[in-house]
């Protein structure tokens, strides 16, 4: 494999575009991500080759746990996916084009910010069957005590389904802002307006079609996020068995050989339930095409249902995760029925154990901070086909990956050290600031070059006082996203890790098993506070920088 | 017959037109010219019924006696035409055109022999099954122009439609146009920075002589 990437970056490199310097600038700019990249392929040999063997399966198949293991996860991935892809979809239809999108648009960066981890304890805190919402209801009908209800950790998976369902509802609804606001687009729907199709029929017919092909790998990273998903699954995900991913973590982390084994096969299984989950919807949309009429020209005037204010819910979840966060970080007593607590005080925070977050902050910093040279680097002269090569951790199982990073680790002896934290969050990082930059990075005017290389400037003299600064507002932009990735990292940082360091993430998931929720509320909150304050300094810092310069902002 | 009666367009800064009135008949051109930035698409977008919500208008727009400015877009029965052909790249050229086709020709039959004849008549037989991304510039514009005349709209506004072509097809695409629109019988308001684009004894409108008067 690793011998198969060199030669597929070998081919690739002398057809970049012709009035790129040569060869040795490409190769300088390929280095930084080869060192990243490179040492997972061993890594990812040694890992799962144990799977190799029939035995394991033999023993996989006759594993107790496994079965239910493979239901709830099956259960939550897909049933959050579908959800959170048609929340998405109807809040789009309904509401696209118009004011409210704009709105909705506006408010999304903040939701996107509250990590996974710290969502989930907050949903908890939210819908367990002490939580706010059953509160609520105890109001009305005079419970005593909580209800006997099972709304978290149920074995089916289902509220780990809801929380991925608006956990990545949030993110495919910023996806499609994104798609939605070129003008390409929004002139399709003046379109097929002005031919007499209402706004329900032009999105069916002529926005839809368009649209779902480019909707392709955003929905496929959220059905393989929620299929190795464990820091959530922990905090909602039912027990014994725990989710498929939950159970693979600890079989890779077990000493017995034999169960690490068994970890590597049924990592195996979660790729075969992507691929065949993704062929089958291919299929189906394939299908859907093959088997369209011919126009008929049929105009239904239909009712809009704007009315229809869906997306209060969804939003008001999310800020009433961080409210509940921040009143249980300050509850002193919050017995059952009662809304708000008896009584308030700041204990929780003095007593707080601050080594995570400031673990956190180290490791974030010098992630995103050494990520940053590299992702300008291979924009500007790294081999163009391969960023689809960059993009994979995005779209595969993080399991299978982690195991592979953590047996290199293993072999070079470097696991529990700062070195390797690092440089295991980077897998991550990489790919999320590529993808945050890219777009701005495309649409630079290259004439600004142009300009600048006939004033005289090489092209790296040109790159640094020129293109840089000018887009120096991404550029912070892909900093802040890349210091919110490695906060957000639950599974890396575990294996990497080795026991050493605990960061807010790891320390929040471990403290859900726990019963002290004021605690737990403390350290979920620096896990929002972290990437919030990221993107708060990074748009402050791009104002303050570009005061004087309109054309910037 | 199409009328704008006391159109007042203005944002929170100041206000683009104020009090415009203005009626073109069946069958006639009205150009509309000004510079960049004058105001020409915001009334265009004001007449489509997709007016930016930083503007707010009072004012009516008549189309054949049916007030239009309070119904939504599908319903206004006003056919566009954009210097980007926006013809739907998941269909055929044919099928771009069968979906602006009204729904009185019912079997798929009839409705592709109508949509084949509109081809031919337009010097593009055989292209039925074509992807519009395969066409020249020439041949996306005639198509385009055919699909919105197709749905039959009772009004038309070009908004530029011939500043993207180049010179030659320039001319014979323009020739085309108000050959196309003479035929329907229409009103026409054609919004142009070209004298050249203004068809013979078409009418032409400078922006500014509704801006200024009035500021």
């Amino acid at each position: 494999m690793a011998q198969a990437l060199r030669l597929a970056l070998e081919r690739a490199l002398p057809q970049a575009p012709s009035k790129r310097p040569g060869l040795p600038w490409q190769w300088l700019a390929a280095l930084p991500v080869m060192l990243i990249f490179g040492p997972l392929l061993p890594g990812l040999y040694w890992a799962l080759s144990p799977a190799l063997d029939a035995t394991v399966w033999q023993a996989l198949w006759l594993d107790a746990q496994w079965p239910q293991a493979l239901r709830s996860t099956l259960i939550s991935s897909v049933l959050g996916t579908l959800l959170a892809c048609g929340m998405a979809a109807l809040l789009a239809t309904l509401h696209y084009p118009g004011r409210l999108w704009g709105s909705l648009q506006r408010r999304l960066p903040l939701l996107l910010s509250v990590p996974h981890a710290a969502f989930a304890v907050g949903l908890f805190f939210l819908i367990a069957p002490s939580g706010w919402l059953a509160r609520t209801i105890a109001h009305f009908v005079q419970w005593t005590g909580p209800p006997d209800w099972v709304t978290v950790q149920d074995p089916y998976g289902l509220s780990l389904a809801l929380a991925l369902a608006i956990k990545e509802s949030w993110f495919l609804l910023w996806v499609l802002a994104a798609v939605l606001g070129e003008q390409a687009v929004s002139r399709q729907m003046v379109m097929g307006r002005s031919l007499g199709y209402s706004r329900t029929q032009t999105w069916r017919l002529i926005l839809w079609p368009q649209l779902l092909p480019r909707l392709r790998w955003p929905v496929i990273a959220v059905f393989a996020y929620g299929l190795s998903v464990v820091d959530m699954a922990i905090i909602l995900g039912p027990g014994t068995p725990p989710t498929l991913a939950a159970l693979i973590w600890h079989w890779l982390t077990d000493p017995d050989p034999a169960l690490q084994a068994r970890g590597s096969a049924a990592s195996m299984i979660l790729l075969i339930v992507l691929l065949t989950c993704v062929l089958a919807v291919r299929g189906l949309l394939w299908l859907m095409k093959r088997h369209q009429p011919y126009p008929a020209g049929q105009r239904k005037p239909t009712a809009s249902r704007r009315w229809l204010k869906l997306h209060t819910p969804l939003f008001l979840v999310g800020y009433a995760v961080v409210a509940v966060l921040l009143l249980w970080s300050v509850a002193q007593e919050w017995f059952f029925p009662a809304l708000l607590p008896d009584a308030l005080s700041l204990e929780s925070w003095h007593q707080a154990d601050w080594a995570p977050f400031w673990t956190t902050l180290w490791l974030a910093m010098a992630a995103s901070l050494l990520c940053l040279p590299a992702v300008l680097v291979w924009l500007e002269w790294g081999p163009k086909r391969l960023n689809a090569l960059l993009y994979l951790p995005l779209i595969v199982p993080a399991l299978p990956l982690v195991a592979g990073q953590y047996a290199t680790l293993l072999h070079l002896q470097l696991d529990g050290t700062a070195v390797a934290l690092v440089w295991s969050h980077l897998l991550w990082v990489l790919p999320y600031m590529v993808l945050t930059l890219i777009g701005p990075y495309r649409a630079f005017d290259l004439r600004l070059m142009t300009s600048a290389r006939a004033l005289g400037y090489s092209p790296w003299r040109a790159c640094l006082h020129v293109k840089w600064p000018i887009l120096l507002r991404p550029i912070l932009a892909t900093l802040a996203v890349g210091f919110a990735v490695s906060v957000a990292q639950y599974l890396p940082t575990l294996f990497a890790a080795g026991g050493r360091f605990v960061t807010v993430t790891t320390e929040a998931v471990a403290l859900s098993a726990g019963g002290n929720r004021r605690v737990l509320a403390v350290q979920a909150l620096l896990q929002i506070a972290l990437p919030m304050a990221a993107f708060g300094l990074a748009a402050a810092a791009a104002y303050w920088l570009g005061r004087h310069r309109k054309g910037l902002r | 017959m199409l009328n704008i009666k006391n159109l007042t367009i203005s944002n929170a800064e100041k206000s683009l037109f104020s009090d415009l009135s203005l009626a073109i008949d069946r069958g006639a051109v009205v150009a509309l010219t000004g510079v960049s930035g004058s105001g020409k698409s915001t009334l265009l977008n004001w007449m489509i019924g997709d007016l930016d919500p930083i503007f707010s208008a009072t004012g009516e727009l008549w189309l054949r006696s049916v007030r239009c400015d309070t119904l939504p877009i599908e319903a206004r029965h006003i056919g566009l035409l954009f210097q980007d052909d926006l013809l739907f790249p998941h269909l055929s050229v044919g099928q771009n055109l069968a979906f602006a086709l009204p729904a009185k020709i019912r079997d798929a039959k009839a409705r592709r022999h109508r949509v084949e004849q509109t081809l031919s008549s337009i010097g593009l037989a055989g292209f039925h099954d074509r992807d519009p991304a395969t066409l020249s510039g020439g041949q996306r514009a005639r198509v385009s122009l055919m699909r919105t005349l197709l749905a039959e709209p009772r009004a038309l506004l070009l908004d530029e439609p011939f500043s993207k072509l180049d010179a030659v097809l320039r001319t014979q695409f323009r020739a085309f146009v108000f050959e196309q629109i003479e035929r329907q019988n229409i009103p026409t308001l054609l919004v142009t920075h070209d004298p050249a684009d203004v068809p013979q004894g078409g009418r032409v409108i400078e922006i500014s002589d509704w801006q200024h008067s009035h500021v």
